[in-house]
Parts: C-alpha cells; structure tokens; sequence
C-alpha cells in the first residue's frame, strides 16, 4: 500500500474512534505540484488527504494554532517536521498526550512554492530544481519521534561537507562578510514571515512586538533590518530544528539557513555535540536555556 | 466632514500640560492648553491623539473642554506611552492632533430623559456629554448616571459624583462596587444587575453606555430585557488606533472606523457590523 | 501612431530621471519590484518590461514600506516640531500593468477620501506620472478582468504602452501628464503603423456577482475556519498585495531629537488590533483571516465602491499555506457556510 492510502487508513482510525478530532495532512491543489496543508476533522474529508513529492511544509508548526485548545490532534511529520514536535514539547507548548503523530520516512521533498513561481510568468528563466534546496542538506529524513512510523528509512542527503556554505563565508575577511550580509539584509521587507513559519518561534508576545521597552524598530533601514534578522537567529541558537522553512518562504529569497546553520555549528563546537530536537526526553533543555558552570565563555 | 483645522492631519500640534489631577491609583485627568488656549474645537464624545512625541501616541476621548481654556483628558496608565505620561509634570509639553470622530448627537437626544452607565475608565468619555447636558440643563430631561468600578479608589471624577452632580437639577447619581469594601455602604454589585434592580423606564429616554466591551454587552442586554429598543441605546467603543482618520485601518468593525465612522454607535448601527469588538 | 524602439529605453529613462524619479520593473538578482532607475546596476540587474509582473508591487512608491513623516526636538521647556516631510518632488512609475494601476486607484479612495485626506500621500500621489504597460498575455495566477479591470486599457494611466513583440512598444498619451511625457520623450518616438497584438483568454476567471452580498451574510459561519486551516498569518500576502495598505506609526530616536515614521503593517499579525490593556478582538488567526478577506471583497466594497483585489496573483503565487482569494470568491456562492 502506498503512503498516502495507509495515511488515509490512520486517519480514518484515529477520527472514527474519537482518538483524535483533527487529523492534518495535506490535500492536492488544481496544479501537479500544488500539495497544501490540509485538516481533517470528519472521517468524509480523509479521502482528500494525500503523500507525495510536494507535501514538503512543516505541519508541527501549525500545532501553534491549538496550543490553547483542547483537541486531540494527528498529524503526519517528516524527518525535520518530526524535530519541531520536539521543539514544542521541549518549549512547553503542546502536551504530548495531545497528539498523534504519523512519521513517514522522507525521500526529500520539491518545493511548490518554486515550482509556481516558475509557472506564474514573474521568472524569467524557470529552473525545475529536482529537489528543493532545503532537502539537499538534510541530516535527518527519518522522523525522530512518532507514533506509526511508514516509509523505508532513508539516508542523511548532506553531500561533502555539512557546513561548508558556512565556511566559505568564515574566510571571507570582516569588510567582505559586513558587505554580503548589508546586500541581503538591504532587500528584507519585513514582512516576518520567517518568524510565523518558523516552529521555533513561538513566544507568547515576539520580541519584536514589545513595546517596553522597543527592541528593535521597525524601519526597513539596513540596521533594523540587521538586528531584527541577528537577534532571531541568536534566539534560535541551540533550538533551530533545520526545517528550512523560513528561507522557502521569504519572498524576497534572503539565504536565512546561513546564519541559522552558522549558529548551529557554534553551538555543536562549543555547548556539543548538540543537535536541537532530535530525541524526546522529558525535561531536555537546548543547551542555552541551562546555566552549566563549565559552559565555555572565551568567545566573551 | 470633519471639524479638524490642520493643515496635515497627521502631524499634530503642541500643548502644555497645565493642571494633572490625580483621580485613581492609575487614572490622571490631564489639564492641556496651548498659546491659543483650547488647541481645537470639540463635540462632546470626539477623541484626539495624544503624544508624548519621543515615546508614541495614543487616542482618548476628550472628557471635556473647558471653553477657550483648555482640553481635559482622563487617561489611565496600561502602556508604554500611558506610562511615561504619568510620570511627567506641569509644564511638559505633549502633542495633540483632532478632534476625531462623529462624537455623541448632543442635539438629536434634546428633551430627552437621559440614563449614562459607565464602567471604570468607561466613565471619562460619557463626562463630556454629562457635562454638556447639565451645562444646557434645560434642553435635557431627567439625568441619571449609573457608575461601577472594581474599588473605591478605583472611581474616577469623585468630587463630581458625590458632590456636583447629586447637588444639580433632576440629576441623580447611582455609583456601584465589584466587591464589598470596608468604609463603603453603597451598592455592591457588577453594573448589568445594578442596573436592572434600579430598572430605569424606557420610556422617552436615552441610554449611552460605555465601558470594557464585556460590561457592555452585558448592559445591552440587560436593557434589552428592560425594553429599550436599538434607536434609543448609544455606545462609545474603543480599538487600537494609530492614524485617527480612517486610513491605517486596524480599527475597523466591519466596514466601519471606530475613528472615524464612531466611536459613537446606536445599538441599531452597532447590530448590522460585525460583532467583533 | 507613435512607437518607442525598445532598445532606446535606456536613453528615454535617463532623459525622464532628469526631470523626476523614475520608476521602473527591474530584476535584481533575487528579487524583482519597483526601482530607482538611479539604481540600476548593468552588472547585476535586469529590465523587467517584458516580464508578466514583478514581485514587489508599485505602491511602494506612493506608500513607502517605511516613510518618514516628521522629526522633532527636544529643547529647552518642551518639544518642537522641526520638519514636515511631505515629499512632493515629480515621479514617474513606468510599465505597471493595470492591475497594479487598479490598485493605485483603490489607494487613492482609502488616502484621498472620506472625511481626511493623508496629506503625505497626497503629495506624492499629485506629482506622480503614470505610464501604463498593457497587457496581452495573462499569466496563469491572473483574474484582473474579473475584478473589473480592463488589462488593455488600465484606467487613470497617463500613457500606455503596448508590446508589440516586436522591439517597439506603441505609446499612447491619454492625459495632460501623459501629453507632457510625449514632448519630454519626442526625440525618441516615430511614426509608424503597427498591427496591435493579439490578446489571450484568461485561464482563471471568476464570476464577483453578489459576493460581497453574500459575505456579508456568513460572518459567523463556521467555514471561516476551515478555509484559515493552513493559514500561518505570516503576512506575505498582504505586503506582495499592490492595493494592501495598512500601516504602523512609530518613532525613533536619536539622543535629543527623534522622528515620527510609518511603515507597512499587516491585519495577519496578532498584535495588529492588540490593545494596551490586553484585550484583542481578533486574537486567533482564523478571525483575522475572516477580517482580511471579508475587508477584502465586501468591507472596501460597501465603503468605496469597489474590491480591493485587483486580480494580480501575487497572493497566490507567494502563499506558502496555498491560500488562494479566488477560490475564495468562488466559495463565496458555492460553499456551504452553514456546515
């Protein structure tokens, strides 16, 4: 049987038995490579849940939307999704009783937002990409935690070196490193889409929403732009689960995995090894929420 | 149209502050004028924008103008802006731009018998119109206000409700506690019981309420139930704001701009938006 | 009629940047909107006429994502205002389609009308030229005709130009302004006869009729729900939107002296109607999903006269949940909103 039918076999389960009372997946939109977010509530609406090759968005994120609510809540996770359940339950923000959870071995997924964009006319030279670029440093396609596991595992897809965007940027000298990141950060929007993606953001009220005092305001100037874009990253330090979902979505293609990835090779080197979210244990902390006293401190 | 004299309404003008009256732990009534005196003409229930201009603006009602001399407005402190405002003294120049809003229709309620139900701060934009009906007391019939908050101290505008108002013509003064209170031997009560043990008669009147949005909708309904119909029952609601004119678009209710459109609503305009507020 | 050789275009920018400041669809590198010419960069940067669109949308040059408005200073026994920034000098926006143009007339209702007029608007708005880019070939996203919009004919430009495919455009004033273009570019156009293209069928269509009367019934239904499911309320509709125009005010300061701004805001965020004391009258992504889609096709509607979609696509393209507003209208008369 193939995924999306034994998928549709859980579902219909889980919401006939009142085990849960949503069931998110995905859904097929009108075009091939249109594969959106879809919950089931009614065991009628399960024959439009489907599998395939662009069912590529991080579903733990949506948990958000319910952190408050009482439903009972299945979901399907990949590899990476699968990490930011463990985000939300290492951050205190969903219980696990509440859910569950559906992992499906990942092969790598495409990107439909790619794809129509290169189907819309605004692209001048469409380039299908095979796979879409967050799935081409994948360490971990096989979900970490679950319920019912379906799918043959899979291997880590990184080829060569893990971090070596990273480096290449390491080397270059201050001046130079100070200049790409003034052109990328110069054409942000700020439109924070990044951050509502983003599974591991989920403060009750963002930084950048308080108001006493202001953190950092709310200008597209390039130092707003630049500390609004360093202190995420820094918050995300030690918690980032690597779904790549904030560059997939940014509307004006800034490389944030960059800096994210920089902080989590930081944080491996210095408080690791240390991957975020990748085993449950209860009463886990990411390495910069727990003062150790042997903690190193010569980079102050 | 608008009764706005400025040039470009989004800049506003500076204003002394002349007199702070301290009303409630967090409330203070500011007293503010400018060369000029009042800064711009108000109708009772219209809102202007007050800034501290290094630290952001925030919309109140004008609880009253003292004519030719100065604007008064009874701000509480719950923010950012609200915060530093209190800390300032006499003297301190603030930013004011307005008047904003339809404001109350102090003509269409003349002859009327009027019944004001106002709940803590709630209380500050329903004083203008009181003020203005006792200061015209013979275009108005019977006045009563209806007044709750959670404390004593937490009542704003003491000296008029125990004192002015009881002493002026065919008014009367109804002031209510959450909770029992040592020293107090008023009514203790939440505002909607209150006013149905009181059960003030429909008949020829109007009611205007305002308070937090769920100590309104509760009144409304206990009015319903005493028989006041949608025409006669008036509210001034209050959103997030930050243009004043309509433009930035946050507070809406519906179709319509609470800075703009209101704040004042009758009950029958309130019923065809959207409730959300 | 008059034509403009393509490959002239960059001589008639650099005469009409003399003058005003020119604004035009560039490419660059990653991301493609509205730019300076000034800025253009033969290096890097690319012409985006021939294109269907570009991400960014014009109204960033009427409605900049951040805009100063005035400063001020702290001086002895009080505050004054120093400056007033309202910037009136001449542009040009050249080769929007009329979709976007569509939406700069839904901005002037909502900046120049109803009580108030933003006079920061205004003054830009008053001093902006308009050429218009006609539009043939509807791109798969695009249902701007069945938001009343003519893609042949965008209303209030004060030129058009039409691609012939062949490397001439046909320029056509339509306005006084647009008469004035024509003397300022007159070295540049001739006189030639050429067959106009041939405009395709749009592939996406929708039928408006009676949907905003329709919306205005099903507020409460619980279908908003299901239809807000994927929504992440990041936002990016609403700042790709060439007619959304919600706005923040804040300030910034500077030791003694300071400046008050506004900047692009979005109804998706959840401290968008946040009051100071807490309470929220959309607290939860699904009301304001309602709000934005009901302000949308039924509240500009019933205030202006008209949508403020214009049928562009932009939203559809960049949705990372797959929101998409037509099927929205169309739900509007198909769905069952009492389920």
């Amino acid at each position: 049987m193939d995924i999306t039918s034994k998928i549709r076999e859980i579902a219909t389960r889980l919401l006939q038995n009142g085990e849960v009372d949503l069931f998110m997946a995905w859904e097929k939109g009108d075009l091939p490579f249109q594969s959106k977010p879809f919950f089931a509530r009614r065991v009628e609406d399960v024959e439009r849940i489907i599998f395939d090759e662009y069912s590529i968005h991080n579903l733990s994120n949506a948990l958000l939307k319910f952190r408050d609510r009482q439903e009972k809540i299945g979901l399907v996770v990949k590899g990476c999704d699968s990490r930011g359940v463990v985000r939300l339950l290492e951050d205190g923000q969903i219980e696990r009783d509440r859910l569950y959870i559906v992992g499906v071995c990942c092969p790598g997924m495409k990107d439909p937002l790619q794809a129509m964009r290169d189907y819309s006319g605004f692209n001048r030279n469409p380039e299908a990409a095979p796979l879409a670029a967050k799935c081409e440093n994948c360490i971990q396609p096989n979900p970490v935690i679950y319920d019912e596991l379906l799918g043959e595992e899979q291997p880590p897809r990184v080829q060569g070196e893990r971090f070596a965007r990273v480096r290449e940027l390491e080397q270059l000298s201050p001046d130079e490193r100070y200049r790409f990141f003034e052109d990328i950060f110069s054409r942000c929007i700020r439109c924070y889409a990044c951050r509502q993606a983003c599974v591991a953001c989920n403060c009750r009220t963002c930084i950048f929403d308080e108001t006493k005092p202001q953190w950092v305001g709310r200008e597209t100037s390039i130092s707003d732009n630049m500390m609004y874009h360093l202190v995420r990253a820094s918050h995300m330090a030690g918690r980032c689960i690597e779904c790549g979902e904030c560059e997939r979505v940014c509307p004006v293609n800034i490389p944030l995995m960059l800096i994210n990835q920089k902080l989590i090779k930081d944080v491996d080197n210095f408080f690791g090894p240390y991957e975020a979210g990748m085993q449950y244990v209860e009463g886990a902390k990411p390495p910069l929420s727990v003062y150790q006293e042997n903690d190193p401190d010569d980079f102050i | 149209m608008h009764n706005c004299n400025c040039e470009n309404p989004l800049v506003p003008q500076i204003v002394e502050i002349v007199k702070i009256i301290d009303e409630t732990p967090d409330v203070k009534t500011f007293h503010v004028r400018n060369e000029n005196g009042v800064p711009f003409d108000v109708r009772p229930g219209q809102l202007a924008m007050v800034s501290l201009l290094p630290v952001g603006e925030g919309m109140f009602s004008v609880s009253w103008q003292e004519e030719k001399e100065h604007l008064q407005f009874a701000i509480r402190r719950v923010g950012l802006m609200t915060d530093e405002l209190h800390s300032v003294g006499v003297g301190h120049k603030i930013g004011v731009r307005g008047p904003y809003g339809n404001g109350f229709p102090v003509e269409a309620c003349q002859g009327k018998d009027m019944l004001f139900i106002a709940g803590g701060i709630g209380l500050a934009p329903l004083r203008s119109f009181i003020k203005y009906c006792l200061k015209h007391r013979s275009d108005y019939g019977k006045i009563q206000v209806l007044y709750g908050a959670r404390s004593y101290a937490d009542l704003c505008f003491k000296d008029e409700l125990f004192d002015l108002w009881p002493k002026e013509k065919d008014t009367e003064v109804f002031t209510t506690l959450d909770r029992p209170e040592e020293g107090w031997d008023g009514h203790v009560g939440l505002i909607p019981s209150y006013l149905e043990e009181l059960n003030p008669a429909p008949e020829g009147k109007v009611a205007v309420i305002c308070g937090p949005p769920i100590m309104i909708k509760f009144a409304l309904k206990s009015l319903e139930k005493m028989g006041y119909n949608d025409e006669q029952v008036i509210t001034t609601l209050e959103m997030r704001m930050k243009c004043g004119i309509g433009k930035c678009g946050r507070c809406n209710i519906g179709s319509e701009y609470i800075c703009l459109d209101g704040p004042v609503f009758n009950l029958a305009q309130l019923r065809k938006l959207p409730p959300e507020w | 009629m008059k034509v403009l050789n393509k490959n002239k275009l960059p001589a008639v920018f650099d005469k009409l940047a003399q003058q005003s400041e020119l604004f035009v669809p560039l490419q660059k590198k990653e991301q493609s909107g509205f730019y300076s010419w000034k800025s253009f960069d033969q290096a890097s940067d690319q012409l985006a006429l021939d294109l269907l669109n570009v991400y960014l949308p014009p109204k960033q040059v009427l409605l900049p994502q951040t805009e100063k408005m005035y400063s001020f200073r702290q001086e002895e026994g009080g505050v004054a205002i120093s400056e007033v920034y309202e910037e009136s000098q001449p542009r040009v926006i050249f080769g929007l389609r009329a979709c976007d143009l569509q939406a700069i007339n839904c901005l002037d209702q909502a900046f120049l009308t109803r009580g108030f007029v933003d006079e920061f608007y205004k003054a830009r708005r008053d001093n902006t030229t308009i050429v218009a880019s006609a539009c043939y070939k509807p791109g798969a996203n695009c249902f701007c005709s069945s938001m009343g919009v003519d893609p042949l004919e965008p209303a209030g430009a004060d030129a058009i130009i039409r691609d012939t495919g062949s490397e001439f455009f046909i320029w056509e004033a339509r306005t006084p302004a647009g008469e004035e273009l024509s003397r300022q570019l007159a070295e540049f156009l001739e006189e030639k006869e050429l067959p106009l293209p041939q405009s395709q069928a749009f592939e996406r269509q929708v039928d408006m009729e009676g949907v905003a009367e329709k919306l205005s019934q099903v507020f409460s239904s619980p279908l908003w729900e299901e239809l807000s499911d994927a929504c992440q309320t990041c936002g990016i509709c609403t700042y790709l939107c060439p007619s959304c125009y919600c706005f923040d005010i804040q300030v910034k300061n500077q030791g003694e002296a300071g400046y008050r701004f506004r900047c692009w805001d979005s109804c998706m965020y959840g401290e968008y109607t946040m009051m100071a004391g807490g309470h929220n009258p959309r607290a939860s992504a699904t009301e304001r999903f309602r709000n934005r889609f009901l302000h949308k096709l039924e509240f500009f509607n019933e205030r202006y006269g008209m949508p403020l979609c214009t049928g562009c696509g932009r939203c559809i393209i960049a949705c990372p949940a797959g929101i998409d507003i037509s099927k929205i209208i169309t739900a509007a008369k198909e769905a069952d909103w009492s389920a």
